[in-house]
């Protein structure tokens, strides 16, 4: 993947932070639309799965970005990239398990 | 044919004015303290620091010092220049902590109200000896982001005519033209400072400026250079670069410029069309 296209994903993963993030308070907080949204496990789950998956991308590029520019041997690039993807697409299974575990739905 | 020859002498009042004012420009004015950064590489297992006083007057330069300390007192003494006005890039070094060109820089401003001045080679750059860095890698990268005119055509070789450009064009990238290669921008990058495959202030800028040149062809070709994992998008945006340039040229501006340039890019952008420059009988042609 072009360098470009991996850091236009992490400038909108940004923007689905704060968004998802935000319904993600309101469902928790805000006693008119909370319940509607946590009552219907599509929208509560489906936003939290985007939530994390942004989260992760986002964070995990930023720990690839400072990796890569503190040991910025073109090799080692290439294999600090590789490992941040498995253990970023690790750590979302794991994450959506317990989602899944918290919200009673396995 | 007879040719006669006229002399012109300046009045005596301006003459004399003249005289004095380039007597009190180079009269001593005070005793500065230089501490310089030593260092052979090849003989030294370890840096270390000379001190030279010298009487300094109000129009000596950090380059007109190093000059008269390696005529007088340090033969040895290791430094770049050229040009001493400020054109060829040769003389940046750290003039008391920061990127100057030495031949831009009058002693009596470096030093302020101290009387001690410290200098040291650019930083983010190897030390061949004392002041003198090693470019090598800095023109390389410069190279990289293939600084010219890219036309896969025939025209280039058979020119029919001068390419057409508008002020506005030539606006474009007109402030990145007045790069003098003095790698300062590359030794304040505190992104240079730990990633060296980083392509840089300097390298980056210049391949905007030739990406948005109308009589370029080379959109694809240079981005392709750019847009890697040690590329543009490496650049936080902390202006140091910009800050220090002694031609006043911007380059932390041109890389967010080639950032927005590249993602605009993918969604079928161009700048501009490189016909439009082309001399009308071919851009005709080419359009057909
Ligand atoms: S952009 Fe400025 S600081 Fe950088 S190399 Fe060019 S002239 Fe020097
Ligand atoms: S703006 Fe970018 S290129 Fe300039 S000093 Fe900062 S990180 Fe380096
Ligand atoms: S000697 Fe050429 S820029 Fe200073």
């Amino acid at each position: 993947m072009r360098e470009s296209t991996v850091m236009f994903l992490h400038y909108i993963t940004a923007i689905l932070i704060a968004v998802t993030g935000l319904i993600h308070l309101l469902a928790n907080n805000e006693p008119t639309i909370g319940p509607l949204i946590k009552e219907n496990p599509v929208i509560y789950l489906g936003n939290m799965a985007i939530f994390l998956a942004a989260l992760l991308y986002h964070a995990f590029n930023g720990v690839r970005v400072i990796l890569i520019e503190l040991v910025p041997d073109p090799c080692w690039t290439k294999w600090i990239s590789w490992a941040v993807v498995i253990i970023g697409i690790v750590t979302y299974v794991v994450g959506l398990q317990v989602l899944l575990v918290a919200l009673g739905l396995v | 044919m007879s040719t006669e020859v006229k002399e012109y002498a300046l009045p005596p009042e301006v003459l004399e004015e003249t005289v004095k004012a380039s007597e009190e420009l180079w009269k001593p004015i005070k005793k500065v303290k230089f501490r310089i950064y030593k260092y052979n590489p090849k003989r030294d297992y370890a840096p270390h620091w000379e001190e030279y006083e010298l009487e300094v007057s109000k129009g000596m330069t950090i380059l007109d010092a190093l000059l008269e300390i390696k005529g007088e007192k340090d033969h040895t003494l290791g430094m770049r220049y050229s040009c001493r006005m400020g054109l060829c890039g040769s003389c940046a070094m750290m003039i008391n902590g920061k990127q100057m060109l030495a031949c831009q820089t009058r002693v009596i401003e470096a030093a302020g109200d101290g009387d001690v001045i410290e200098l040291r080679p650019l930083e983010n750059f190897p030390v061949t000896r004392d002041l003198a860095t090693d470019f090598s890698a800095f023109f390389e990268k410069h190279k990289t982001v293939k600084p010219w005119i890219i036309r896969d055509e025939e025209e280039l070789d058979n020119p029919t005519g001068p390419y057409k450009q508008t002020i506005e064009e030539y606006a474009r990238y007109y402030q990145f033209t007045d790069c003098i290669k003095c790698g300062a921008c590359l030794s304040a990058c505190p992104t240079a400072a730990t990633d060296y495959e980083y392509l840089g202030p300097q390298a980056l800028a210049q391949a905007y400026r030739y990406l948005v040149d109308s009589r370029d062809d080379g959109l694809d070709e240079r981005i392709a250079v750019v847009d890697v994992a040690h590329g543009c998008w490496r650049c936080h945006f902390a202006g140091s670069c910009s800050d220090v340039c002694p031609r006043g040229v911007d380059p932390a501006q041109g890389i967010q410029l080639l950032k927005g340039l590249i993602i605009r890019r993918k969604f079928g952008f161009r700048p501009h069309k490189p016909t439009e420059a082309l001399p009308a009988k071919i851009a005709k042609k080419k359009e057909q």
